[in-house]
């Protein structure tokens, strides 16, 4: 304090650090702000109050003194700690320098900090000596607070600019570009150096725009997300949308800053979705083929003009509708079942043909797509329907089905072989003739033909592969006029004509063949019976001879010119009334009528004329001629020359009567005999017996002869045998089958029968009035072969005796028969009449 | 029935001699035996007889032309004849015939068929 004293108060200028110390306690207090001051060593020497308040204590400046500051702790604005003796009024004070807007950092006895702005000025005296300094200072936490504020909301709109996804710019008043964010440049594709510093029309690629653009900012409006081209460094062009707004300072245009929002991307896809969705409309609307979404009860929900037309419907009217209305009952609960399975999610779609019901009641057929639209979690939203009316196609379908049945069914029914291959020959169709033909089934895999061999004509083996149907095939072209055999596996073979075809598609694609089998078996059995049958009236000894339907003559075989003397070219030509006698012709007449009623007549036995004019008996036989058709267009004679028949049978005749006039002569001779050997013995009965025997004898031979030895019917045998008894017929009844009797078995029944007949007409039931005698026979089979069982039976005559002694009809009867039938007989003397049987072989 | 004169045209002489005996035994007469056929022609031309019995075949020749002259005069006739009924000529099929041999009531029936148009 020496200093204070050196200067007395009054009467001499005080020092700056001595007007200080000096001054009044209220003098600091009235400067506005926190003010102490220090010694030159640095004690602190005088506060006021506003420092007390921003130090948040009274240091004492007594002892213990305090120097450089009164604060309780010190820091730097950094945050480190600051010794007081590295205090901003330390260094002033070491350095005698003032110190300017200094910041330190007080903290209070209470924790609680301040920033202080700091303001040293060191004193001097009069000799220039620091005498001490004084520090004003200020609480600027609020400020700091401020500037903190603001620096990092700078810094953080820095960061924003720098770092925003979006890209920024600013643009000068003249359109030059100032800055321009990384995001920017990015979109761009530019170096910081190629676009900042530019003018921003370089980079739009529309120069009306950017010049709209900038004419509007400059008048203070703001852009909106205004559309733009910008060019990229690489040319290409990027859609962006441009959001600024123009800094104008006291009415006067700065700058713009505009955001640049890219939406190439955005604007592509939107570009690609907005086409797609107008084409996917336009074909929606303009398609011919329906298209209708359905919610999940298959309720129409949209749909198309050509869905209405198909219907038949107003939109309107579908639209009020499900699919399963319009869809005729018997579709209905296929289509709605897969609906249901396709909107559970079972199935992802459909596809289904059926009927519809049209608004004006036809029904059509369509051919439904159904599919689903789902959302990205998979539920379903709605179901799209195509329909496609394959009414057409279906009755076309349905006529080609029918057609091709009915051709099948033609071709089935169809009395030829028919087989249809494939273009490789594999058989895939055949007929049942065909199977017949073959006599067999074709299996699957067979080639080329349905038979099972086949072979040439002239019976050389002919290999499948080489057979017509392999030509037709391979070399594209029907095959005709070929022959071939096919051979049956049971060995039997048929010639037939094969007529392979091949067939094409509309393109002329060879797609397989067709070929129908004639079988000519019966035109070959046909041409070899005509060929049998014209050697056989060639070489035939009978005249064979045809006439057209006027009775001219047309043919003439070698026979005919035998018979008649004609050659054959001499009468060829002229009518056949050349060979009637006068005396016949009108039995040609009767003929011609007779056969062109196609009446055939059988051989019967007539009379011609020779060339040379003389008569032949004949027999003819004529026959009309038929063509195709069945019209009779002549006939056919067939003559044969019976004179010299006609004379051995008269011949013949004349021989077996001269025989039968001898035998019977003879006969009669012995009876004329036996008549006078007996004569005067009128009454004896032998003689009569002997007679009848002899004529029985007689008639069996009579018999014979007249059937010419060949055998006797049993039932006229009989007759012959009864009829000279003259018994009433009634009382004989024979009965049994007609029977033609060997010779000698005729006769040897007739003498038994003749025998029984008298014996009956002496003794047994022919001697009564009631009597009768039944006959009854059969033939039976056997291990022996056919055998005669005949039975006489007499019936209601007078009781039989056995006969004391065996006369000769008994001996005939029993004995003889038996031997000469070689047959076994049996007769019986029953009480109530003679039975008498006989089994014999009848041959 | 009434006696009847018979013509027995025969060339056997037994069997004609038979029949003379059947005849005699139904209680008719022979009035002539022909035993040829110009024999017997000639008695069928004058004789007098109310019917004729006539062999067919006299040694071989046919006696039909004495059938017919005994026809021309009205005479009935049968044929005696050892062909059968079927080894006669069509034309005289509704003659009566007797199959030789035969027994007298055979003649007998025949002569009853044809004496009732005498």
């Amino acid at each position: 304090m020496s200093n204070i004293e050196e200067f007395p108060l009054t009467g001499r200028l005080l020092s700056e650090y001595e007007a200080l110390v000096t001054a009044a306690p209220g003098v600091l207090d009235a400067i506005p702000g926190a003010v102490y001051v220090c010694d030159h060593e640095g004690w602190l020497v005088r506060y006021n109050s506003e420092a007390a308040e921003l130090w948040g204590r009274r240091p004492s400046l007594d002892e213990p003194r305090e120097r450089f500051c009164g604060s309780h702790r010190l820091f730097l604005p950094d945050g480190s700690p600051l010794p007081h003796a590295e205090c901003p009024m330390a260094q002033a004070m070491r350095s005698g320098v003032a110190t300017r807007n200094a910041e330190v950092m007080i903290e209070r006895p209470d924790g609680s900090r301040i920033v202080a702005l700091v303001n040293i000025r060191p004193l001097t005296g009069r000799r220039g000596e620091i005498q001490g300094a004084i520090n004003c200072f200020q609480d600027i936490s609020e400020q700091k607070k401020i500037e903190e504020e603001v620096r990092r909301k700078s810094k953080d709109l820095e960061d924003f600019f720098e770092n925003s996804a979006i890209g920024l710019h600013i643009v000068s008043s003249t359109g030059i570009i100032l800055r321009a964010n990384e995001a920017e440049l990015e979109l761009l594709g530019y170096k910081p150096e190629e676009y900042v510093g530019r003018h921003i029309a370089e980079f739009h690629a529309d120069a009306p725009v950017i010049g709209e653009i900038l004419q509007r900012l400059s008048c203070g409006e703001k852009l909106d997300r205004y559309a733009a081209r910008m060019r990229a460094k690489d040319g290409s062009i990027k859609h962006v949308l441009i959001t600024s707004n123009s800094r104008l300072e006291d009415g006067k245009f700065v700058n713009t800053r505009c955001f640049t929002t890219d939406v190439t991307g955005l604007y592509e896809s939107e570009n690609a979705r907005r086409e797609s969705e107008e084409r996917l409309a336009a074909t929606y609307q303009a398609a011919t083929i329906g298209i209708a979404e359905a919610d999940a009860d298959g309720r129409l929900l949209r749909v198309n003009d050509a869905f209405c037309a198909m219907l038949g419907h107003t939109r309107e009217q579908l639209l009020a509708m499900t699919f399963l209305d319009y869809t005729h009952e018997d579709d209905r609960e296929q289509d709605a079942r897969l609906y249901a399975q396709q909107v559970s999610g079972e199935i992802d779609n459909y596809a289904v043909r059926k009927r519809a019901v049209k608004g004006d009641g036809t029904t059509v057929y369509f051919d439904v797509y159904s599919s689903s639209v789902r959302d990205c979690t998979g539920r379903f939203r709605y179901g799209v329907r195509v329909l496609l009316d394959v009414t057409e196609a279906k009755h076309m379908d349905d006529r080609l089905r029918e057609r091709e049945q009915r051709m099948r069914d033609l071709l089935e029914a169809l009395p030829a072989a028919i087989y249809t291959t494939d273009a490789e020959g594999h058989i895939t169709f055949f007929n049942k003739a065909a199977v017949d033909m073959a006599g067999r089934t074709p299996q699957v895999g067979d080639k080329w033909c349905v038979s099972w061999r086949l072979y040439r004509p002239d019976g050389s083996y002919l290999p499948h592969d080489q057979c017509p149907m392999a030509v037709a095939l391979r070399e594209d072209r029907p095959v005709r006029g070929e022959e071939a055999v096919a051979e049956r596996p049971d060995g039997t073979r048929v010639p037939f004509i094969p007529y392979p075809t091949p067939l094409h598609d509309d393109s002329g694609k060879l797609v397989g063949a067709v070929n129908m089998l004639m079988d000519i078996s019966d035109r070959k059995k046909a041409e070899a019976y005509e060929e049998r049958l014209a050697s056989i009236v060639k070489s035939s000894d009978d005249a064979i001879i045809s006439m057209d339907a006027q009775g001219v003559i047309q043919t003439w075989n070698k026979g005919a010119q035998r018979l008649f003397g004609y050659e054959a070219e001499e009468i060829i030509g002229k009518p056949v009334s050349a060979l009637y006698p006068p005396d016949r012709r009108e039995e040609e007449l009767v003929i011609l009528d007779r056969i062109k009623s196609g009446e055939h007549i059988e051989s019967y036995e007539t009379m011609r004329l020779r060339k040379d004019g003389s008569r032949i008996d004949i027999s003819l036989t004529v026959s009309p001629l038929r063509d195709r058709r069945g019209c009779v267009v002549g006939a056919s004679k067939i003559a044969r020359d019976v004179t010299e028949r006609r004379r051995n049978e008269e011949r013949r005749k004349l021989m077996v009567n001269e025989l039968n006039h001898r035998v019977k002569n003879t006969l009669a001779t012995v009876q004329s005999l036996a008549a006078q050997t007996f004569r005067g013995e009128n009454g004896n009965p032998a003689r009569k017996r002997f007679e009848s025997r002899l004529v029985a004898l007689a008639r069996a031979h009579d018999l014979l002869t007249r059937e010419s030895w060949e055998g006797v019917d049993i039932q006229e045998l009989l007759q012959e045998v009864i009829n000279p008894l003259c018994v009433e017929p009634q009382r004989v009844h024979a009965s049994g089958p007609p029977l033609l009797l060997r010779p000698k078995l005729a006769l040897a029944l007739s003498m038994a029968f003749h025998e029984l007949c008298t014996n009956a007409a002496k003794y047994g039931a022919l001697t009564t009035d009631e009597g009768r005698i039944k006959i009854e026979w059969l033939v039976g089979g056997g291990a022996r072969g056919h055998h005669l069982y005949m039975r006489w039976q007499e019936i209601a005559g007078p009781a039989v005796e056995p006969p004391s002694r065996k006369g000769f009809g008994t001996r005939l009867l029993e004995r003889a028969l038996a031997l000469e039938l070689g047959g076994e007989v049996n007769l019986s003397f029953a009480p109530e009449g003679v039975i008498f049987t006989i089994e014999a072989p009848l041959i | 029935m009434r006696k009847l004169r018979v013509l027995v045209v025969e060339d056997e002489s037994l069997i004609a001699m038979l029949v003379e005996d059947m005849l005699n035994d139904l209680g008719h007469e022979v009035g002539a035996i022909a035993s040829r056929i110009t024999e017997a022609l000639e008695i069928a031309r004058s004789g007098q007889f109310d019917v004729a019995i006539i062999d067919v075949n006299l040694d071989g020749q046919s006696s039909y032309s004495v059938a017919d002259v005994l026809a021309e005069r009205g005479v009935p006739y049968i044929f005696a004849t050892g062909y059968g009924s079927k080894g006669l000529d069509p034309k005289y099929s509704d003659t009566p015939v007797l199959t030789k041999p035969f027994v007298g009531a055979e003649l007998e029936t025949a002569l009853s068929q044809i004496s009732s148009s005498v």
